[in-house]
C-alpha cells in the first residue's frame, strides 16, 4: 500500500503526462487522449490509496510532508503538501471530476482539429488544481493558482478562431488576475511577518493571535492579509463584483465549463478561504466582510440567471450563486457546510454542463427559447439534467439538498437573521430558475427545428449517468452510518466533531420553499395557469437592469475607457516626451548639436594648424615664465 | 667682442624667419625651406651654447649633426610627398590641400 506522503504523485502523472501529450498530439490524436485520461485515472487510484492511509492514521488528522526546494539567504524554500480531510475530499472530486470530463470529452471533442491539444491543457488543469490542494506552502499554492488560471486562459479561448471566445478568454484573464495581485500582497504580508510561507507555521502564529498569546503576526496585518486572501478567493469564486468574467466564459468548449468554471477551479477561492480559515477566524470582522459579499453574490447572480435565456449561461449564473453560498457559509463558521456544499455543487453543477453540452450537441442550440420537449429525443439527459436540477434546488434526498441545510443552519446560528432571510429568498431563486430552465428546454412540445436533435453517445452518458448517481446520493454523506461516521461533520471539520444537524423548522421552510418554487415554476412555463406577462410589464425596468447585468459590465467598460485609457495616454505621452525626447535622447542631441558647431575649426588646411601648435608653445612657455618669475 | 647672446640673437632671428615662412607661404617647396631655416636656427643655437658654456664637451655638436642627418632624411621624404602631390593636383599650393576638412 501507499503511504499518505506519496500523495504528490497524483498531480505529479498528469504533470509528466503534459509533454507527452503535446509530443502525441499530432501523430496520434486518440493516444494522446487516452493518455490523458490514463494519468487522471492513475491520480484517482492514487487517491483512493491515499484516502485509505489517512484513515488507517486517524481519519481526521493533519500531516505535513515537506523537501526542501532551494534557501535564498535564510530563508528556506520548500516543496510540501498537506493531506488532511479538507485535501481529501477535494482530491476525491478534482479527481473524479476530471476523469468524468475526459471521457465525456472524448465523444464531445470528436473531430476537432486541435483535439490532442485539448488533451493536453486537460491534463496541465488537472495537475495543476491537484497541487493547489496539496500545497502546503504559499509559494506553492501562488504558482499552481496561476497555472490553473492560465489553463482556463487557454481553454476558454480554446476555439480562438471566434472573436468573443478570445474576448472572453482575455477577460477572464484579466479580472482574476486584478485579485490575484491582492492575493499575492496578502501571501507577502503574511510571509513578512511570519518569515515563512509555510501554512503550518502561519497557522500556528494566527492560533496564537487567536487566543491572545504573543504571536509573530499582529492583527493588523492578519487582518489585512486576510481581507487579501479573500479578494484573490473572489476573483477566482467569481464574486461580486468580480463575476463579470464568468458568464462570458461559457465561450470555451461545454466540458471545459463543466470542469473548471463549474465543479474546480471556481471552488479555489472557497477552497483558499477553508484552507486559511484559522487565520480567518483569527480575525472575526474579516468574516463579516466574507459573508456579506457572499450573501450579495447568491442573490445578486441568482436574479441574474432568472433573466438570460442561454442555457449555458443559466447554468454559469447559477455557478456563481452557488459559489456566494458557499462564501456566506465560510463567513457564517460554516467551514463544513462549505465544503459539503462545494462538493455536492461540484458534482450536481459538472453533471448540468455535461447535460447542457449533450443538449448543445444533439440540438445545435443553446437559447432555450428555441427548445422545448427535448425529452421525447433524448430522455437520458433529460432525466439526468433533471438529477442536477433537483440537486441544486434544494430538493430533498438530492445532494444539494442537504449541504444547503447545513449551510442555513450556520447562517442562522452565527449572523444576523436577516442574512436567514435573504439567503431563503436565494434558496427560493436557485429552485425557480433551475425549474424554468428545465420545464423550458425539456417539456412542452417539441419544437419543428428540434426533430433532429438526437440522445448523446455512450462515452458522454456514462460519464453523466456516474455524476448523476453521485448528484443523487451524495447528500446521504450528511447522515450518521457508522460508529466512527457521523455525518460530514465528524470526518471534515475545524475544532470539534459535530453529527447531522437538523433544525426541523428551517429544514421544513427550506423544503417548502424549495418545492414551492418548482410547482410555481412549473405553473408558469409549464400549465401556463399563472401568468406573468402583467407582471413582467410593471417591473419592465427592474428586469431590464437585470438584463443588462446590473450594467456592470459598462461600468468597467466606461472605467477602462474614461479612466485608465486615459491615464494611460498621458503615462505614454510623459514617457515619450519626457522620458524619451528630454532624458535620453536630450544629452546625445545636445552632444550631436556642439559637435556640428564645433567641427568648423576642422579647416583642412596644414597652416591652420600649425599656427594652432605655435600658440600652444608660445602659451606653455609664457606659462612657464610666468611660473618661475612670480610663482 | 663675440659673446654667445651675438649667436642667439642670430638664431632667434633666423627662426623667427622660419616660422615666418612655415605660417605664411603658400608653396609646400618654400614651407619646407623654412623648417630646414628653423633646424639650422636650431643647430647654430646648439653649437654656440656648446662651444660657449662647456667647450670640452661634444655633445652639443654631436645633437647638431643627428639634427642634419635627420633633417637631410625628412627633406627627402617631404620632397617626394610634394612630387606625388604635384603628379596628382597639379598644383603645391597648401591652401588648395583641405582634403581633412570637416
Amino acid at each position: 500500500m501507499l503511504s499518505m506522503e506519496w500523495a504528490w504523485l497524483i498531480p505529479a502523472i498528469s504533470f509528466v503526462a503534459f509533454p507527452v501529450i503535446v509530443a502525441l498530439r499530432r501523430a496520434a490524436p486518440i493516444v494522446s487522449a487516452l493518455v490523458a485520461i490514463m494519468a487522471i485515472l492513475g491520480g484517482f487510484v492514487v487517491f483512493w490509496l491515499v484516502t485509505v492511509d489517512r484513515i488507517d492514521h486517524g481519519a481526521t488528522g493533519i500531516d505535513f510532508f515537506s523537501y526542501r526546494w532551494f534557501d535564498v539567504g535564510a530563508v528556506q524554500l520548500t516543496w510540501g503538501i498537506i493531506v488532511d480531510p479538507l485535501t481529501i475530499v477535494m482530491l476525491g472530486l478534482v479527481t473524479f471530476v476530471s476523469l468524468m470530463v475526459q471521457v465525456y470529452s472524448l465523444g464531445y471533442m470528436k473531430g476537432d482539429p486541435r483535439f490532442g491539444w485539448y488533451f493536453a491543457l486537460h491534463s496541465l488543469f488537472a495537475a495543476s488544481m491537484l497541487t493547489v490542494v496539496l500545497a502546503d506552502n504559499f509559494l506553492l499554492l501562488y504558482i499552481a493558482w496561476e497555472l490553473v488560471g492560465l489553463c482556463s486562459y487557454l481553454l476558454i479561448g480554446f476555439w480562438y478562431e471566434l472573436r468573443s471566445a478570445t474576448e472572453a478568454a482575455k477577460k477572464a484573464f484579466i479580472t482574476t488576475r486584478i485579485a490575484d495581485v491582492a492575493l499575492l500582497t496578502g501571501i507577502l504580508l503574511l510571509f513578512k511577518e511570519v518569515g515563512t510561507f509555510s501554512m503550518q507555521e502561519t497557522f500556528h502564529q494566527a492560533e496564537l493571535l487567536m487566543l491572545g498569546e504573543p504571536s509573530a503576526l499582529s492583527s493588523t496585518t492578519a487582518t489585512a492579509s486576510a481581507l487579501l486572501l479573500f479578494v484573490g478567493a473572489m476573483g477566482k469564486s467569481a464574486q461580486f463584483p468580480f463575476h463579470v468574467w464568468l458568464p462570458d466564459a461559457m465561450e470555451g468548449p461545454t466540458p471545459v465549463s463543466a470542469l473548471i468554471h463549474a465543479a474546480t477551479m471556481v471552488v479555489a477561492g472557497v477552497f483558499l478561504v477553508a484552507r486559511t480559515f484559522t487565520l480567518f477566524e483569527a480575525v472575526p470582522n474579516v468574516l463579516v466582510i466574507v459573508a456579506i459579499v457572499g450573501l450579495a453574490t447568491t442573490l445578486i447572480a441568482a436574479t441574474m440567471a432568472l433573466v438570460v435565456t442561454d442555457l449555458k449561461r443559466i447554468l454559469a449564473y447559477s455557478t456563481i450563486s452557488h459559489l456566494g453560498l458557499m462564501m456566506l457559509s465560510l463567513g457564517a463558521f460554516g467551514y463544513t457546510a462549505a465544503v459539503f456544499h462545494l462538493m455536492a455543487h461540484g458534482f450536481s453543477k459538472a453533471l448540468l454542463f455535461l447535460g447542457a453540452g449533450s443538449v448543445m450537441h444533439g440540438a445545435n442550440q443553446t437559447d432555450i427559447r428555441k427548445m422545448g420537449g427535448l425529452i421525447k429525443v433524448m430522455p437520458f439527459t433529460a432525466i439526468l439534467f433533471g438529477i442536477g436540477a433537483l440537486s441544486l434546488g434544494g430538493v430533498p434526498i438530492f445532494a444539494g439538498f442537504w449541504s444547503k441545510d447545513e449551510i442555513l443552519i450556520s447562517v442562522l446560528d452565527h449572523r444576523h437573521p436577516i442574512f436567514t432571510v435573504l439567503l431563503l429568498v436565494a434558496v427560493f431563486l436557485s429552485a425557480l430558475y433551475m425549474a424554468r430552465a428545465y420545464f423550458i428546454t425539456f417539456l412542452g412540445d417539441l419544437k419543428d427545428e428540434n426533430r433532429t436533435a438526437h440522445e448523446a453517445s455512450n462515452t458522454m452518458l456514462i460519464p453523466m449517468i456516474l455524476l448523476g448517481i453521485l448528484a443523487l446520493t451524495f447528500g446521504f454523506m450528511a447522515l450518521e452510518w457508522t460508529n466512527e461516521y457521523s455525518g460530514i461533520g465528524s470526518f471534515l471539520y475545524k475544532h470539534k466533531p459535530h453529527g447531522f444537524e437538523f433544525n426541523v423548522a428551517l429544514g421544513i421552510g427550506s423544503i417548502a420553499i424549495a418545492i414551492g418554487a418548482f410547482i410555481l415554476a412549473w405553473l408558469i412555463y409549464r400549465a401556463k395557469v399563472i401568468s406573468i406577462e402583467g407582471l413582467k410589464q410593471r417591473l419592465n425596468p427592474l428586469i431590464s437592469v437585470i438584463e443588462h447585468k446590473y450594467y456592470l459590465d459598462e461600468i468597467y467598460q466606461w472605467t477602462i475607457d474614461r479612466v485608465i485609457l486615459v491615464f494611460s495616454s498621458f503615462v505614454a505621452y510623459f514617457d515619450r516626451t519626457a522620458v524619451n525626447d528630454i532624458a535620453v535622447d536630450g544629452p546625445a542631441d545636445s552632444i550631436k548639436r556642439s559637435a556640428f558647431n564645433l567641427r568648423y575649426h576642422v579647416t583642412g588646411l596644414m597652416q591652420n594648424y600649425a599656427l594652432g601648435m605655435i600658440i600652444g608653445a608660445i602659451g606653455v612657455a609664457v606659462a612657464w615664465w610666468a611660473v618661475a618669475v612670480y610663482g | 667682442m663675440i659673446t654667445l647672446a651675438h649667436f642667439q640673437i642670430v638664431s632667434a632671428a633666423l627662426f623667427a624667419v622660419g616660422l615666418y615662412g612655415v605660417l605664411a607661404r603658400r608653396s609646400a617647396v618654400l614651407i619646407l625651406m623654412s623648417i630646414e631655416l628653423m633646424l639650422n636656427a636650431v643647430n647654430l643655437n646648439l653649437i654656440a651654447v656648446s662651444s660657449y658654456v662647456e667647450s670640452s664637451v661634444f655633445s652639443g655638436l654631436i645633437i647638431a649633426i643627428f639634427v642634419i642627418t635627420v633633417a637631410a632624411a625628412e627633406v627627402g621624404l617631404a620632397l617626394a610627398i610634394v612630387l606625388r602631390l604635384f603628379r596628382n593636383r597639379a598644383s603645391v599650393n597648401v591652401d588648395e590641400i583641405d582634403l581633412m576638412k570637416w
